[in-house]
């Protein structure tokens, strides 16, 4: 019987002692990122009798039944998916304010109001030197803002694609990984502390891929993850120990297409997805950059080329290129200018030449085509800005939801341990009342 | 039951604590620069009239500079025109007594010398320059108003009118008037100017035009020197009126630009009272919330467990 008392006594002591462990576990990985508080399962160890011995007690102790993870899977699958819009919706707002600051730090309303402004100058004394001269140079500010503009278009397209191009890897590599922990998980054993690990770390994992790439998950009964890129229907990118590659190419006009495996994948989410709308807006910003440079090259030349100069020849182009990005000035110097109408002699004061490229200038509304880019840009940016704050509360909210029910509260490991410490004194206090009943027997005389 | 995790805990104060600070740091940006737009983005619609506001300043600029010089040219034509009548009067009151019988041929001569002076003055008067060193009774010319044909005569080279200078919004002021508006008129029945009428007095009284009636020639001068006066006056008047709708058009810019001063002010400005009571409750709430964290921080289980 005593013996019975003493076997009782030391699995308390043990289960006791694991319990300690594992508080102390908790209160060392409160501040662990990904880390989710682990409970101890303990049953209670007793035997119902046998045949003839119905009415037996057996008692033989407790045992440690496994460790559990107080993950909630719903939590944690809403945390990815707001997690993975959150970081679309940063990545695109961030491309958009790159995108807003590279044409309005440009200056390129004040550049076009300085020209057309220099022109109007020019009307008080069309043959002075010094007048031709500032018109001449405000041309050329013009155009080195349009390339300004176009080749800081070109830095954030790059910055963009060199940030896609380091997504696609970094989800290659998590994915690898993934594909290892899902073979360890398949061969470990539930409960154990291993296990539990590994799932942590396959939860940290899928967390850091949705962060890149919207996925779909769906778990199966030994724990391991499938995961698909997209919706339900999407191509996997990680099957049991299978993974398929995320790879990207580039279209000529600085757009990201994606396929994982061979199959071509849409994603809708991650900041790869952000990224992929970012480039989106930048060639479209620069296509209606392309198309003002065009319309001011073409007007400016039209007016330029129906007068004469001051030397009475024939009026030559005052702007070459095709676009923003090769817009230049080609005269070389301001006489070049031709104010005066065709016809008109050497060295004529005539402005009509002058006010026919005003007022087509005017008529063409090149100033109010920046501002309407201007303007679309903005305002794109500032609708970007609201969905995103709006996504990152949502993912933050979120996050906290699972953090507060998943996370390690320090007050409650703090009661835990005074509540182990007792019941690993109280099972000491058994066995020592074992020995003391021992001992009375043998005292027997 | 609920449970709140450390972790948590921590990071929900550090959100609500970092957003009030971004905030506040946001409020004083905007009274530290007086502007409420930073970029932008910040409000689009308002961003484009502060772009359109800051456009109209530029060429409201431009207006200005061009309304000064349009004045100073019209002021120099003023002073030229002054100069004609002067130079005339000084012609009428030599025809005058030469038109007086008692006079000796050799006096006669004396002024005739005079008249021929006189002549080239108002010739050299017509040549004048404005502020750009351009023929400032010559249209839009580059080279000399008048000037003397191989025969000796005076022939205008300029050009028919005198060129418009745009003062902004649309209203146009012209900048002077040619040789012809000041110097040509009609007089005994044809066309003439002022030189050929002093020229040809100064002839007939010198004896250079044989078989012509001196005084009879000064008595004509006299009435067509009349004329002439006249026409510098009505121009006089002309001119006047151009400067004055100069004056009345700078003033309408000026207060164009008050009111687009005040809308930009009014679109793109911070208000600072309401900027300052904002920031100033956002501290409130700011502070309190650090309080807060700090005491509910350190209240933790393992301090009272001994």
């Amino acid at each position: 019987m005593s013996t019975d008392l003493l076997h009782i006594a030391s699995s308390g002591v043990r289960a006791a002692r694991v319990a300690l462990d594992l508080t102390a576990q908790n209160i060392a990985n409160a501040g662990t990122q990904g880390y989710i508080r682990r409970s101890l399962q303990l049953n209670e160890v007793a035997s119902a009798g046998g045949y003839n011995r119905t009415g037996d007690l057996s008692f033989s102790g407790v045992r440690v039944d496994g460790i559990a993870r107080n993950a909630d899977a719903f939590r944690q699958a809403e945390v990815r998916r707001t997690g993975s819009d959150a970081a679309r919706g940063a990545t695109e707002l961030s491309a958009y304010q790159n995108v807003e600051a590279a044409l309005e730090h440009s200056g390129l309303y004040a550049a076009m109001a300085g020209f057309e402004s220099a022109l109007q100058q020019m009307t008080t004394d069309p043959v002075d030197p010094s007048l031709r001269a500032a018109a001449l140079e405000s041309s050329e500010t013009l155009a080195r803002t349009f390339n300004l503009a176009s080749d800081a278009l070109d830095t954030v397209a790059q910055s963009l694609h060199f940030a896609a191009t380091d997504g696609v890897t970094q989800v290659n590599r998590l994915a690898g990984e993934l594909g290892r922990v899902n073979l360890q998980l398949a061969r470990s054993v539930p409960g154990t502390a291993d296990h539990v690990s590994l799932l942590d770390q396959r939860d940290g994992l899928l967390g850091q891929i949705s962060g890149y790439v919207g996925i779909t998950t769906s778990f199966s009964a030994n724990q391991t993850v499938e995961v698909r890129i997209g919706g339900s229907s999407g191509p996997h990118l990680v099957a049991g120990g299978a993974v398929s590659t995320l790879g990207t190419t580039a279209a000529a006009d600085g757009t990201l297409s994606f396929t994982v495996g061979a199959t071509a994948a849409t994603l809708s989410a991650g900041s790869l997805a952000g990224q992929t709308q970012g480039l989106q807006c930048v060639r479209d910003s620069r296509n209606t950059l392309n198309v003002v440079a065009q319309n001011l090259i073409a007007t400016v030349n039209g007016a330029q080329t129906s007068g004469v100069a001051l030397d009475g020849s024939p009026g030559q182009p005052l702007l070459s290129g095709t676009g923003a990005s090769d817009i230049a000035v080609v005269l070389a110097s301001g006489s070049q200018l031709a104010t005066a109408p065709a016809g008109a002699p050497a060295g004529s004061r005539d402005p009509a030449n002058l006010a026919a490229l005003r007022s087509a200038l005017v008529s063409s509304d090149i100033s109010g085509q920046i501002d309407a880019l201007l303007f679309q840009i903005s305002s794109a940016t500032e609708g970007r800005r609201i969905t995103s704050d709006a996504l990152t509360t949502i993912a933050g909210a979120s996050k906290l939801a699972l953090d507060a029910q998943a996370g390690v509260n320090l007050d409650e490991e703090a009661v835990n341990l005074v509540r182990f410490q007792q019941a690993f004194q109280a099972s000491s206090k058994a066995i020592q009342v074992a020995s003391d009943l021992f001992d009375t027997l043998l005292a027997i005389r | 039951m609920t449970t709140v995790s450390t972790s948590a805990f921590y990071d929900r104060v550090n959100l609500d604590i970092s957003t009030l600070r971004s905030r506040a740091e946001a409020l004083q940006a905007s009274i530290g620069s007086g502007q409420r737009l930073t970029r932008s983005s910040d409000d689009p619609v308002g961003a484009a009239r502060l772009r359109t506001l800051s456009r109209a300043d530029t060429f409201s600029a431009i207006d200005l500079s061009i309304a000064a010089r349009a004045s100073s040219d019209l002021r120099l034509t003023d002073s030229a025109l002054q100069s004609f009548a002067a130079t005339t009067i000084r012609a009428q009151e030599l025809a005058t007594q030469a038109a007086n019988g008692i006079l000796t041929p050799a006096q006669r001569n004396g002024i005739a010398i005079e008249l021929n002076q006189i002549g080239k003055e108002l010739v050299r008067l017509a040549n004048t320059r404005d502020s750009a060193d351009n023929a400032l009774f010559g249209g839009e010319t580059t080279g000399d108003a008048y000037g003397f044909s191989p025969g000796g005569t005076l022939t205008y080279l300029g050009t028919a009118t005198a060129g418009e200078l745009p003062l902004g919004d649309g209203q146009s002021v012209v900048r002077g008037l040619t040789g012809p508006e000041v110097f040509e008129f009609d007089a005994g029945g044809g066309p003439t100017n002022l030189y050929t009428v002093i020229k040809t007095l100064a002839d007939a009284l010198g004896g250079v035009t044989p078989g012509v009636d001196p005084i009879q020639a000064a008595r004509d001068a006299m009435g067509a020197l009349e004329t002439g006066l006249e026409t510098i006056a009505t121009q006089q008047t002309i001119v006047g009126t151009r400067l004055n709708w100069i004056d009345l058009n700078t003033e309408r810019r000026t207060q164009m630009s008050e009111l687009r001063a005040e809308e930009q002010a009014d679109v793109g400005g911070t208000d600072l009272a309401e900027a300052m009571s904002r920031l100033q409750q956002t501290m409130t709430v700011l502070e309190a919330s650090q309080a807060s964290f700090a005491r509910l921080s350190s209240l933790s289980l393992f301090e009272f467990l001994r």
